[in-house]
């Protein structure tokens, strides 16, 4: 089954791949693992009229160990070569175990960092051929105006089911945005919208070429709930961080994926344990607050209340895996 | 739709192609070199069937990846596990355990489980259970498979000692 019309150009320089994408604009598309882009385009949910390939851009492809003691990560390196990273198990734990729970090992060994964090983002009407599409209209994501998941929604409400953002925003790691005639810093937490359709700061003319890790010492855990363990995306995600020993803290920061169209960062929960520290009650009276922040919740591949429970229950064990680590 | 030269090597063998922009690496195998027995199931990177080992050995998809991408490096698939006429050690530990029912997946499954001894050659339950996560048989289940995979050191260890003996005697 041949891929939907377009052109392909491969090019193993970073100048000449942001030359075309700037050429090109919204027609351009990149493509560096395919494991997304091309099951989107199958689904003639992508329909870029030119795919660059960035699959031999061997420069975005290294680690690179910073003076300050963090990591440079090109945008391109393949998940595999990165969970098995020794430096990245050593110094990030959490961030590699991330790395661990997305998709299976075959598509691990051609998806991307970059392709991870860009990930498009999922909703269960629109994820289902043309055909099958065509029994109700055009939403939103297919060009239309309407949301069939909540009718009465004035934007696309797709989830993001990408799970290494989750620990590189808790690790308080960057990106950067490059394009012909520059480029800029994004931290992960900045980098998402709430619009399923345009869910990423990313303009089509730029390419997400590194992403810079802070050195971090504190404890840190990655946990990921899905129907299936060895490979499906996440009913619920989490990672979290603090500093101190035991349940003596005084900064917890903790993110929840797969919820909605961006990562949650909790407030209230993460403040109540930063205050109180990690004992048994000071948890329990944070996990009160963690239905609060959810938003609105749509049905989307899970029952709402099944999600929102298992939030609560995803965050008990991120902050007990904290409190022994 | 425009279409390139490319070079791929496949089980070996180089081929010079003429390939489309919009050919899957899975066409040019299927169509072009017609070699059939890797197969198209969900081409959407659920299923596994399509499972093929690149240059180094690992797993991967060749459905959901340009044919374009893939000029100049070498791949292997299902035909090429045999060697002198003789199966692979893997594709016999499939046979002598049954691990094969309707054998629509088996392609897949096996380049899976290849790629599993190729980086572990005595692979723990864990890294079997991970390596055969992303294809999946619908008749037999993974619990014959397993045991192939298991079995896969034993058959190569008995096949290198033969080997061994006949070149001493």
């Amino acid at each position: 089954m041949l891929l939907p019309d377009h052109s392909y150009v491969t090019t193993d320089s970073l100048k000449e791949c942001l030359r075309l994408l700037g050429e090109n604009g919204d027609r351009a598309m990149v493509v560096a693992g395919g494991t997304d882009v091309i099951f989107n385009m199958r689904l003639k949910l992508f329909n870029p009229e030119v795919a660059v390939s960035i699959r031999k851009l061997e420069e975005l492809q290294h680690v690179e160990e910073l003076d300050d003691g963090g990591l440079r990560i090109g945008a391109g390196a393949r998940l595999t070569d990165l969970e098995e990273h020794a430096t990245i198990n050593d110094r990030y734990p959490a961030f590699a175990e991330s790395i661990r729970a997305v998709a299976s090992t075959h598509i691990r060994n051609m998806a991307t960092l970059g392709g991870n964090i860009c990930l498009h983002t999922r909703c269960s009407y629109t994820n289902n051929s043309e055909e099958w599409r065509k029994g109700l209209k055009n939403c939103y994501k297919t060009d239309g105006n309407i949301c069939h998941v909540i009718r009465s929604s004035s934007k696309c409400l797709a989830i993001n089911n990408a799970d290494t953002p989750l620990a590189l925003i808790v690790l308080g790691a960057v990106l950067t945005l490059q394009n012909a005639d520059g480029s800029r810093e994004v931290p992960v937490a900045e980098f998402y919208t709430d619009d399923g359709m345009d869910h990423t700061v990313r303009q089509p003319d730029e390419l997400l070429t590194y992403v810079t890790i802070p050195p971090v010492t504190d404890r840190t855990t990655f946990l990921k709930l899905a129907p299936r363990k060895g490979m499906d995306f996440s009913t619920v995600a989490v990672a979290a961080r603090c500093d101190g020993a035991g349940t003596d803290v005084s900064t917890v920061s903790i993110v929840l994926g797969s919820i909605s169209t961006n990562p949650i960062i909790l407030d209230k929960p993460a403040r109540i344990v930063s205050q109180k520290g990690l004992g048994d009650e000071a948890i329990a009276e944070a996990l009160n607050h963690v239905r609060n922040e959810l938003g609105n919740l749509t049905n989307l591949f899970s029952r709402a209340s099944y999600k929102k429970q298992m939030a609560v229950v995803l965050v008990r064990r991120a902050l007990i895996a904290l409190r022994e680590s | 739709m425009a279409k390139h030269m490319m070079t791929l090597t496949v089980n070996g063998d180089t081929y010079d192609l003429v390939v489309s922009d919009n050919q899957t690496l899975l066409d040019v195998i299927r169509d072009t070199v017609r070699l059939r027995g890797t197969k198209r199931g969900c081409t959407t990177g659920a299923c596994g069937v399509c499972c093929i080992n690149n240059a180094k050995g690992e797993a991967v998809l060749s459905c959901i990846t340009h044919a374009l991408d893939w000029d100049g490096e070498s791949i292997t698939t299902i035909e090429g596990l045999e060697a002198n006429g003789e199966l692979d050690a893997i594709q016999k530990a499939f046979i002598e355990f049954g691990a094969v029912q309707c054998g629509f997946c088996t392609p897949g499954v096996i380049m899976s489980a290849k790629a599993i001894v190729n980086k572990y050659p005595q692979p723990t339950e864990e890294q079997i259970n991970a390596g055969l996560a992303g294809v999946l048989c619908r008749c037999t289940g993974h619990v014959k498979v397993k045991e192939a995979i298991r079995q896969d050191y034993r058959i190569r260890e008995a096949g290198r000692e033969a080997a061994k003996n006949a070149t001493s005697n």
